[in-house]
């Protein structure tokens, strides 16, 4: 059996939920969705039990009614693991995972300044990418955004 | 100022020891560091959201411009991705290709850093000496790929252009110069003793501490972790290849110079072996009109360290979503860590020491238009534009714009 | 009166400083270029940046004190023009004399740093504040190594004048060679003096711009920069005589020939110095100078001690 079997099928033993939710897309890649709830078990036994130790980056997605976030985890032996798991538009508020990465922040701070979304637990700090004047409300990196709301939002002076 | 007894410096954004708009401010006593705060997002220029704008050919070469040091890097990450999408499987030719460009950049970039490095110490004697001998692989760069930086030499299922007998005579020839060149700096870098005053328990980053702030490529294995996605995660041609990944216990600033200047060697070796097995055969494939929906997490270990994309397609035109994460993003954070307790003077190698590119680091948005609905900015616009800034903060031109537009008519 | 005059203003003052510094300004940033593998700068490059800054605006902090900024650059100038009339240039007698100048000559030689302190420290920009602070912390490291082994040298020629000590050591060339260590330590301490590498620590352009000058433009500017290519004259013919004044042994233009040679010899040698060399942190300045050259200093004046006992 590959490695990235072993991996699902432990996953899979832990936490029954997950059956069906798991792809292996090739060699060393393995894509897992879950739930908003169940997300911090199964994240932090990947990282404890699992060694998935190193964090390479968080993603988001906008899509429609929901944000959704993704944490690729990656192991020594070079398997990925990507968890996904998404909450609602009206709410987006997710932990942050700094008590396992503290190097998440700046991750983190990407998703709070471009999809909206609400962590919490970071700790304040500055605001990381977008500018100190950036309009509220304004999250480019989500679908409906248009750069010429911008403009309208600012009036547009040049000055 | 006057009252506090300590200094507030700001470094940047606009500083001469950053190449690029980047914002720290340190607090200092004496010329002891006391706190340090980092303002990143200057060179935040809207790339990922650029890419849902573009098709996938399109999103290759504004990737590519993520950066101008790491551009194969990024251009590389970003079509690998795509090409796991579409289930394209790559030539191998095509494969070692992209290995030696790689691999080139590697040494450019290098030993770029390696002549920044001496600048920022004050050691411009060797940013003279190693800028010169980058000449050559910026040459043979030049000479593969036809353009200095921003090769475009990849396309969605291959390379775009072939290498011949000639030109492989001609790396082989660079190769063996830079790795003479190389052997001198690793004595000049190992033995002067200035250098080592300056470099040896500057900016300590232990390996617990790596792995907790997830460090990434030359910063990582100075401290002695042995992460590099070339051999966890092969890819392009690397999985065919004999290289070693070089670690480093000194887990400071030398440890890092030394990693990356043996990094240099391995390099040589990589190229001369790729240059060896380089297999006969196509440059491209066929690759599906419409990349199908799906998703790809790409991951490539450019000069500065691992560098990930993630791509996923909706089965359209445009990508869905486009996520890259620079190396210099996972590594900016341990500089605080690095600078605890040091000197004022070590803040610019420290900095340094990390190989930043802000411009990767910062990729996405805001896009300021003089006009709406004017995404293309003519050059008359964006003239008019800085004339009108200027005139509003009290600056005006216009007499000598037209004492100009006088002499231009003469002539 | 009119010969003090010319000597003042024009020769071997003034004019004849300006138009030498400017020169060994050239052949420092040639020399520094060649041995770094670059092409350098053509001959006429220093005099088209002073020409140039003389031309360009003068700006100043708003918060700045405007006297402190602008007699600063004009004391450090006139301190090191001063400086060049007491040393003996090719003939036995120096424009100016008198015993004990030598004790002079140090303290003017150290002006130009405080000058830069006051200038850089009332310009308030922040850089140019912790430029001025190394600048003078730096100052309490070099000088005294610098000063031992000058007076080492002349302990040995049993003289406070320049003159004297110049005209000893050309009647016994031999003698130079027991100030050897002192010579070295001269240098080197020099190159602190002139704030360039691997002492360039109060204007580290990575660190904190330009130090003291940061704030600087134009006219003054320009000064400031002809003052340090003044002091770099200045400093390199102080070394010439009185480590090794052979100039005094030959005919006036003869001798005035090989002065200008060795002066280049000296210029060369800091070039050198500077190109090799990684700028040191100023706690590493420091203990370089205190554990190092203090102790070679006291070295050589202990040498001369014995020496001057057994010569006599």
């Amino acid at each position: 059996m590959s490695q990235e079997e072993n991996i699902t099928q432990s996953l899979v033993s832990q936490f029954g939920f997950l059956e069906g939710n798991i792809r292996i897309t090739r060699p060393r890649r393995i894509f897992l969705e879950t739930s908003l709830e169940n997300f911090p078990k199964v994240f932090a036994h990947a990282v404890k039990e699992l060694k998935f130790n190193h964090l390479c980056t968080i993603t988001g997605f906008d899509e429609l009614d929901k944000l959704a976030f993704m944490y690729h985890l990656a192991q020594e032996s070079g398997v990925l693991l990507n968890l996904k798991t998404s909450v609602s538009k009206d709410n987006p508020t997710i932990n942050t995972v700094m008590p396992l990465f503290p190097g998440a922040e700046i991750y983190e701070r990407e998703l709070v300044d471009l999809f909206g979304a609400k962590v919490n637990g970071l700790p304040l700090g500055n605001r990381y990418p977008l500018t100190d004047d950036w309009p509220k409300d304004q999250y480019p990196l989500r679908k409906d955004w248009k750069p010429s709301q911008l403009d309208e939002k600012e009036g547009h002076t040049h000055a | 100022m006057h009252n506090s007894d300590r200094f507030k410096i700001p470094l940047g954004p606009q500083h001469p020891a950053l190449k690029e708009p980047e914002g720290f401010s340190i607090a200092l006593m004496g010329e002891k560091i006391m706190g340090l705060d980092i303002r990143l997002g200057y060179n935040h220029r809207g790339i990922e959201k650029a890419c849902e704008e573009r098709n996938y050919l399109q999103a290759l070469y504004l990737v590519e411009r993520v950066c101008g040091i790491c551009s194969h890097a990024h251009a590389t990450c970003f079509i690998q991705a795509v090409e796991e999408i579409a289930g394209v499987q790559l030539p191998r030719r095509a494969q070692y290709i992209r290995t030696l460009i790689a691999e080139l950049e590697r040494i450019h970039s290098h030993l770029l850093w390696l002549g920044v490095a001496g600048h920022e110490i004050g050691f411009d004697t060797l940013l003279m000496y190693t800028w010169r001998d980058r000449e050559i692989v910026m040459d043979l760069l030049a000479l593969v790929t036809g353009n200095r930086v921003n090769y475009g030499m990849n396309t969605i299922g291959g390379v775009r252009r072939d290498i011949s007998p000639e030109d492989i005579a001609e790396i082989l020839k660079g190769v063996d110069i830079l790795e003479e060149r190389t052997k001198y700096y690793i004595e000049v870098a190992t033995q002067e003793t200035s250098i080592i005053q300056r470099l040896s328990g500057v900016g300590v980053l232990t390996k617990e501490e790596v792995l907790r702030l997830d460090a990434v490529g030359p910063t990582g294995r100075a401290s002695g972790v042995s992460r590099d996605v070339r051999r966890d995660d092969p890819y392009a041609a690397y999985g065919e290849i004999k290289f070693n990944v070089i670690t480093d216990d000194h887990c400071d600033v030398y440890g890092r110079t030394v990693v990356r200047v043996k990094e240099l060697m391995e390099s040589y070796s990589i190229i001369r072996q790729c240059l060896k097995n380089l297999p006969e055969g196509p440059l491209t494939v066929k690759v599906p009109r419409k990349i199908p929906a799906g998703e790809a997490i790409s991951r490539y270990e450019a000069p500065r360290g691992e560098d990930v994309h993630y791509v996923k397609s909706n089965g359209g035109e445009k990508p869905e979503r486009v996520k890259i994460r620079a190396p210099t993003l996972a590594n900016i954070q341990a500089v605080k860590q690095m600078l605890k307790d040091r000197y004022l003077a070590d803040m610019p190698i420290v900095v340094a020491a990390i190989d930043p590119c802000f411009s990767c680091t910062d990729r996405v948005i805001s896009i300021a238009e003089p006009k709406k609905d004017n995404r293309v900015i003519s050059w008359e616009t964006l003239r008019n534009y800085g004339i009108d800034w200027y005139t509003a903060h009290g600056i005006d031109f216009t007499e000598l714009n037209n004492k100009f537009r006088k002499k231009l008519e003469r002539v | 009166m009119a010969g003090t005059l010319f000597s003042i203003l024009i020769f071997p003052g003034l004019l004849f400083l300006c138009i030498a510094g400017l020169i060994f300004e050239y052949v420092d940033r040639k020399a520094y270029a060649r041995l770094q593998n670059r092409v350098g700068p053509p001959w006429f490059q220093p005099f088209a940046d002073f020409i140039k800054l003389l031309g360009k605006e003068n700006l100043m902090p708003c918060a700045a004190n405007p006297t402190m900024f602008n007699l600063a650059p004009l004391f450090a100038f006139a301190s090191v023009v001063t400086v060049f009339l007491y040393i003996p240039l090719w003939q036995t007698k120096s424009s100016f004399s008198f015993d004990g100048d030598i004790i002079m000559i140090l303290y003017l030689l150290t002006i130009p740093t405080l000058a830069f302190f006051i200038g850089g420290w009332y310009s308030t920009s922040l850089f140019a504040r912790l430029g001025s602070v190394r600048a003078v912390t730096q100052l309490f490291a070099y000088e005294v190594p610098l000063f031992m082994s000058i007076l080492a040298s002349a302990l040995l020629a049993d003289s406070w004048s320049l003159q004297k000590i110049a005209v000893y050591y050309a009647q016994h060339p031999a003698y130079c060679l027991f100030n050897s260590v002192g010579f070295a330590i001269t240098l080197i301490t020099l190159l602190g003096k002139l704030e360039k590498a691997p002492f360039d620590i109060p204007e580290a352009e990575t660190e904190i711009v330009a130090g003291p000058f940061t704030e600087y433009s134009g006219k003054l500017l320009a000064l400031l920069r002809l003052t340090i290519d003044i002091e770099m004259v200045a400093g390199a013919a102080l070394v010439v005589a009185v480590f090794f004044p052979f100039a005094l042994m030959f005919s006036p233009v003869v001798g005035f020939i090989v002065f200008l040679i060795e002066v280049l010899v000296v210029v060369l040698l800091l070039s050198l110095l500077r190109t090799i060399i990684a700028r040191l942190r100023i706690d590493q300045m420091i203990d370089f100078c205190w554990k190092w050259l203090v102790p070679l200093a006291l070295f050589q004046l202990l040498l001369n001690l014995i020496l001057k006992g057994a010569l006599s």
